[in-house]
């Protein structure tokens, strides 16, 4: 196949799988269904957020939940505080988790190794406690502390809320085609391969690192708003809770780090097999995915799709 | 120099020696693998969990229990090093960090398995004795700790720079390649480098019994403090984790007293930030830098 024919039949894929996805709604009559497949689309947009940053460089971010957490508390704040509507309520989570994420990224990404991941990893968790402490600590009434924040009622259906996590999980998605066919995709991966190879060739290395990390926050930041709505109920336990980073992190491996269908493939697979085993074996359900996330790194370290490309010698798009 | 501030110093000085004493295993590991281990609190709850059973079933003192606690998670570190993490031990440490998290997933939760979620504590005779002194309130059990993590942590340093285990173990650390070289067995190195680690933490958890609540899930925050730690110390310095944990032990017990409880921990974060952007090789200097 020609590069033009390969790139024809990738958008008419995409353009499938999109249409199929989002008529899901149309024809599904069952709640139950919906809110699994919103929750799919959810983790698919937040597992391709850390694939951003994290997959196409090889610098491990510990902390990407707590632009997850700011844009939660973001919309949260927005809405039931100041009365403001949903939409704009978003677009601010989106810009002050950029925002935040600028200066933190300028610091954080001079580490490398362990260290960078430890550093995001601490400033997740400074953030938590912010929110937790800084009400009792200060005398003041604004992110509630550990009782966390009530959003007002939506008057939507699942439906709605189907399609704005799914309008952002396809711009995510899109950042990561841009990524694979760009110069800005090519300095990203020349990072993770020899980074300071790659300084010396003239690639602005760190401006390239800041902005895969600033558009990652972007999105993580809307996807955090928009769940802060549908779940009408936040706390700092669980906006910040690291097991959405773990989460995050392992279905990007699963599927395979910096590859385009990875966070697709992984979110979809991880997500579906928790509900299963969540519901069939309540007990047993974090030892066994404690045993799958073993099994995958020692039988196929570079995730499903890694291991088919080099099985196969096959090349996606 | 008040009562408080001297009581705040003095508190601070005895949790760092805590924390030193758990975070050591913890520094070591990172040091000579690169590992960073997030399975290190399960070793903490499992070293307590041993003095816990030995403390019901026997009746024996916890302080006592300290070595069979060691030697168990020896036996038991330097197993999973040999058989499961030496396999991604070539590969990008990334793999390990999460290989590591697999391990606190299932440690954990095959222990909620067998122990249930029960909050547990080891009620001995001198379990809230303290030794008052002028005014300030010194607790035994953490008095006894903090000189048990000096003698432990003198005790790991002693046999890195005197045995000819250690030696191959620094070897190992410096450049794994030669010391492959000059007839070091690195994986056998490795395997007992983690159950060295694990058995020093072992007995750290032994020793922390008296004084702290024991369950299941209690590992992550141990975790998360002794990283606090390492990185205070600078990674892979020893003694490092000495000066790391009373650096954070003393700031967490200022912020507790002057300011609040909660936001202390918040304090912790900021310091483990600032230093890692600023100062990454530790308070001392003497860390490795990846």
């Amino acid at each position: 196949m020609t590069r033009e024919s390969r790139k024809r039949l990738f958008w008419v894929c995409f353009v499938c799988s999109l249409v199929v996805v989002g008529l899901i709604p149309v024809f599904t009559q069952s709640e139950y269904l919906l809110r699994l497949a919103s929750l799919v689309i959810l983790w698919i947009g937040m597992a391709g957020c850390w694939n951003i940053t994290s997959g196409y460089t090889g610098y491990i971010d510990f902390g990407p939940v707590v632009y997850f957490g700011i844009g939660s508390y973001a919309t949260a704040i927005a809405m039931a505080k100041y009365g403001s509507p949903f939409f704009p309520a978003v677009a601010l989570s989106g810009i002050v988790a950029a925002v935040i994420s600028a200066p933190i990224g300028l610091t954080t990404l001079r580490l490398r190794g362990a260290y960078f991941a430890i550093a995001t990893f601490a400033f997740a968790e400074t953030m938590r406690q912010v929110a937790l402490e800084f009400d009792r600590t200060l005398g003041v009434s604004f992110f509630e502390g550990s009782h966390g924040i009530t959003l007002p009622m939506p008057d939507h259906e699942n439906t709605f809320f189907f399609y704005c996590i799914f309008v952002v999980t396809v711009a995510v998605v899109l950042v990561h085609y841009s990524i694979e066919h760009s110069k800005f995709g090519f300095g990203l991966k020349a990072i993770h391969e020899a980074e300071d190879a790659a300084e010396i060739a003239g690639v602005n290395t760190t401006g390239i690192k800041l902005r895969a990390y600033v558009t990652s926050a972007f999105f993580l930041g809307m996807l955090g708003g928009i769940e802060a709505y549908w779940i009408t109920y936040i706390t700092p336990a669980d906006v910040f809770s690291v097991h959405r980073t773990v989460q995050m992190v392992i279905m990007t491996l699963l599927g395979g780090m910096g590859t385009f269908l990875g966070p697709v493939v992984g979110a979809s697979f991880l997500t579906i097999v928790s509900e299963i085993l969540g519901t069939t074996f309540v007990e047993y359900y974090l030892i066994m995915v404690g045993a799958i996330i073993i099994c995958i790194i020692l039988i196929m370290p570079k995730g499903i799709i890694g291991t088919i490309k080099d099985w196969k010698g096959l090349r996606f798009i | 120099m008040d009562t408080i501030f001297l009581q705040a110093v003095i508190n601070g000085l005895l949790l760092g020696g805590v924390y030193a004493a758990y975070s050591a295993g913890f520094s070591l590991i990172f040091g000579v693998m690169g590992v960073v281990n997030l399975a290190h609190g399960e070793l903490i709850m499992l070293g307590a969990f041993t003095s816990y059973w030995m403390f019901q079933i026997w009746h024996m003192d916890p302080y006592l229990t300290a070595p069979f606690s060691a030697a168990f998670l020896f036996v038991f570190g330097y197993f999973i090093q040999r058989y499961i993490i030496n396999r991604v031990i070539e590969l990008p440490h990334i793999m390990s960090y999460i290989l590591t998290f697999g391990i606190h997933l299932i440690v954990a939760n095959v222990a909620v398995k067998l122990w249930t979620h029960d909050f547990r504590t080891i009620t001995t005779s001198y379990s809230g004795a303290n030794a008052a002194l002028m005014g300030l309130n010194i607790p035994y059990a953490r008095l006894a700790t903090f000189f048990l993590a000096l003698f432990v942590i003198a005790l790991l340093w002693f046999f890195l720079a005197r045995t000819e285990t250690g030696r191959a173990i620094r070897a190992t650390a410096m450049d794994k390649e030669v010391a492959r070289l000059m007839g070091v067995d690195i994986r056998k190195i490795y395997a007992i480098t983690f159950g060295l680690g694990a058995g020093v933490t072992g007995l750290a958890g032994a020793a922390i019994s008296p004084f702290v609540i024991i369950f299941p899930e209690m590992g992550l925050e141990y975790t998360i403090v002794a990283f606090c730690v390492v990185v205070l110390g600078g990674m892979g310095y020893m003694p490092g984790a000495l000066w790391g944990g009373f650096i954070l032990g003393v700031a967490q017990s200022m912020a507790a007293t002057y300011l609040s409880a909660g936001i202390s921990v918040a304090t912790t974060f900021l310091i483990l930030f600032f230093m890692l952007v600023f100062r990454p090789t530790g308070i001392v200097g003497k860390g490795s830098v990846a």
